[in-house]
């Protein structure tokens, strides 16, 4: 996995890139979460994400719950057609804000 | 077609990227639609994502190896996932319930809602735990 971010104004975007499992979550987390916490708004653009499993899963929930916590929002946008179809096997696509 | 083919991998979550290219490799031979080669392929690593998480929890690093066998008999997949980690006890693998949301706890769900049937087995004398999962396809 790799990863790019972009600020503006007080929107922060992170660009995913490659395949999201248990050995990369904590990097992502490390990378996200500190943004959320911050109060930003996090948009994670998951476009270029071929592959994602229950760990990656649990980064887009302790996301979304960190914003909720911290007063602001993550938004999923661009989700590649095979990360959808795990977000919606685990029925979280009313939950997570998708775009 | 009849298939039979197996690997073993280090118990890391490091070997999870090896674990998918060897069975996306295998059912690249099996005529199926793409969005289920897709599924098989999350139901495999999630299985072996539970060995490394579950199988080896509190165990910093580990040189023990755990082995997958993909086999298709009679449009009859099998999936083996052999591994000699904490004696697993099956009455206890159970996944979170959806409502509950929640990060993790999702693996097993994965598993069972892509796969027919999940058994463990106590067939292996040189293993620990035996994990079969079916599906006819």
């Amino acid at each position: 996995m790799t990863y790019k971010v972009t600020e503006e104004g007080n929107v922060s975007t992170v660009f995913l890139n490659g395949e999201i499992d248990m050995d990369v979550t904590e990097k992502a987390k490390e990378v996200i979460l500190p943004l959320v916490e911050s109060g930003k708004e996090v948009h994670l653009n998951l476009k270029d994400v071929s592959y994602m499993d229950s760990s990656g899963i649990s980064v887009l929930i302790e996301s979304h719950q960190k914003a909720l916590e911290s007063n602001t929002k993550v938004i999923v946008k661009e989700v590649s057609k095979s990360v959808l179809k795990v977000i919606m096997m685990a029925k979280l696509e009313q939950i997570l804000n998708l775009e | 077609m009849n298939i039979s083919e197996s690997k073993d991998f280090l118990v890391s979550s490091a070997s999870l990227k090896e674990v998918r290219t060897f069975s996306r490799d295998v059912f690249n031979k099996i005529e199926l639609p793409q969005d289920q080669k897709d599924e098989l392929v999350l139901a495999i690593a999630e299985a072996a994502q539970n060995i490394v998480k579950h199988g080896y929890k509190d165990v910093a690093e580990t040189t023990d190896r755990m082995e997958i066998k993909i086999s298709l008999k009679d449009n009859e997949l099998e999936i083996g996932f052999f591994d000699k980690g904490k004696p697993v006890v099956p009455g206890n693998v159970q996944h979170r319930k959806l409502d509950d949301i929640k990060p993790g706890g999702l693996g097993t769900y994965f598993i069972k809602q892509i796969m027919d049937d999940a058994v463990f087995k106590k067939n292996e004398q040189q293993w620990v735990n035996h994990l079969v999962l079916t599906k006819k396809i």
